[in-house]
């Protein structure tokens, strides 16, 4: 594990040196916020009105957390960079170096989401306290005991996003699955909360990532509860080691059919 | 002068020939692209759907127009990225130095610059533009206003990209802002101008161009309105000639990275 620790560190600290560059992406975000609070502004036409059992202030307030993991933890390193160097064929100066490549990869990437991250968080606080003011209920206990359910639903993503890049083992580009488990992530996921679709499909969704993901750390900042914590944590735990059992899986028949041309 | 118009036009046609043809080597992929595009596109009406439920008009749009307005931002946005992607990463070419290649040959330099690229997937995203307006809302007269509009927000939004792109020529830093202009302008196409009030509305109209490559045509396939259209239309011609002109003002600042560099 040291060496893994050694990799997140040097990220850690190429990342600080440039982490004025995080905060152009601010730009972007912000719109994204300000479009969702008009949204739901318009949709909520009374202000005590519920929508799926959630206030207006809830629903944005949800949307700024989902939003703020989904633009925080976006790094090139489990979305692009394997593909990249199997396309590339970087690849064959990484599998030999002794440490395992997929684990290599999400070092990289906790390293560049530490620095990003908590800068999207003080400026989604910022933004939803001028746009729609405080959260009710929620407080410093709230804050450290939702920390590990953040950090399992990022790793999580990491571990899915990494087992998708692999494919890039089978076709040339893996691109098109990322679209698509980003898409249902984003749409599922980010804009809405799972009650409020059908209730046909609400057990369907908690079963994809999207429930351990993005509801799960979303839900219990905005609506906490100490049963909801550990059913969370419990499904956080069990998915991220069916996560990594599947990108081990891939990986390994995938690096199997690796050809070095030389060069 | 109408013959070397006609060489140029060749040329252009030929540059994205080639383009596609370049992408369709591996065609697995390149079908992959386009599919999987439309599909990624289409899941957003999973989340109009969800919004529909809830309340029946959003911002003055039903269903219908909604679709409506997502087809032309797609198409739009899928024609200008399959003609001029380029365009679309003009700072990266200014701030590197990397016109030079651009600048020797015998053609016009912006055209040149404009179709030396192509997305692929944004094939995806005007077929699902054409798709959408054929299920939601098609009829004759719309499918040809609609292809009219897609070629104009296209052009405006090529335009407006090209302007962006071209203040790499004054200001270094000039990529980050455009970038997030041109992020911004697509993040409001997807959403009904209903739902925008004061200083927003004022945005979406005046400054990003955004009202003007799909808001409007948007109000104009749903209550035909001769005038509007000539403004749309006019806006268009306006803001490219803006553009080629901020552009070619801010070539003569350009100064060459001595990149060694072949254009085949």
């Amino acid at each position: 594990m040291k060496k893994y620790a050694v990799i997140y560190r040097s990220v850690l600290m190429e990342n600080l040196q440039y982490a004025a560059n995080a905060a152009m992406g601010f730009v972007s975000y912000f719109v994204f916020i300000f479009i969702f609070t008009q949204l739901w502004n318009y949709v909520y036409s009374d202000p005590g009105q519920l929508i799926a059992g959630y206030t207006r202030e809830q629903m944005i307030w949800y949307v700024m957390i989902t939003e703020m993991l989904w633009f925080g933890t976006r790094a090139a390193a489990v979305s692009g960079q394997a593909a990249m160097d199997i396309r590339g064929g970087n690849i064959a100066y990484q599998i030999n170096k002794p440490y395992h490549y997929a684990l290599y990869l999400l070092s990289r990437y906790t390293g560049e989401w530490s620095v990003r991250l908590p800068m999207y968080a003080l400026l989604s606080a910022v933004t939803g306290l001028v746009l729609v003011g405080g959260l009710p209920g929620f407080g410093i206990l709230t804050f450290l005991a939702v920390i590990p359910s953040v950090v399992l639903g990022i790793t999580i993503h990491a571990v899915f996003k990494l087992s998708i890049s692999f494919f890039s083992f089978w076709i040339e580009d893996s691109n098109p699955f990322q679209w698509l488990y980003d898409k249902l992530l984003l749409v599922v996921g980010t804009l809405f909360p799972v009650e409020i679709f059908p209730k046909a499909l609400q057990p369907l969704f908690r079963l994809t990532p999207v429930y351990t993901v993005c509801y799960g750390p979303a839900k219990l900042i905005v609506d906490f509860s100490v049963e909801k914590w550990v059913e969370i944590l419990v499904a956080q735990l069990f998915y991220l080691a069916a996560g990594c059992a599947l990108m081990f899986f891939i990986y390994g028949k995938g690096v199997k059919r690796l050809y070095v041309n030389g060069g | 002068m109408l013959t070397a118009v006609k060489n140029q036009v060749r040329v252009c046609v030929l540059s994205v020939k080639y383009n596609i043809m370049r992408e369709m080597l591996n065609k697995v992929t390149f079908l992959t692209n386009i599919l999987f595009m439309m599909l990624n596109n289409a899941t957003f009406i999973v989340q109009w759907v969800i919004l529909f439920r809830l309340r029946e008009d959003i911002g003055g749009y039903t269903m219908r127009e909604m679709m409506l307005l997502w087809g032309l931002t797609a198409s739009s946005f899928g024609l200008s990225h399959i003609l001029f992607a380029r365009v679309f990463s003009l700072s990266d070419l200014i701030i590197n130095g990397k016109l030079d290649s651009y600048l020797v040959q015998p053609k016009n330099v912006l055209l040149g610059v404009m179709t030396s690229a192509t997305s692929t997937s944004s094939i995806g995203d005007f077929l699902y533009g054409v798709a959408l307006l054929c299920v939601f809302c098609f009829s004759v007269k719309r499918f040809f206003l609609f292809l009219l509009f897609a070629v104009t927000g296209a052009v405006i939004m090529t335009a407006f990209a090209l302007l962006m792109g071209s203040l790499s020529f004054w200001l270094v830093r000039a990529d980050m802002l455009g970038n997030n202009v041109i992020n911004t302008m697509i993040g409001f196409s997807t959403y009904p101008d209903g739902i925008f009030k004061g200083g927003a509305r004022f945005l979406i109209y005046y400054i990003i161009p955004v009202g003007m490559a799909v808001y409007k045509p948007v109000h104009i396939m749903v209550s035909f309105d001769a005038g509007e259209l000539f403004s749309v239309l006019g806006f268009a011609v306006g803001l490219s000639a803006l553009s080629v002109f901020v552009f070619y003002r801010g070539l003569r600042r350009y100064s060459s990275g001595n990149l060694m560099e072949a254009r085949i």
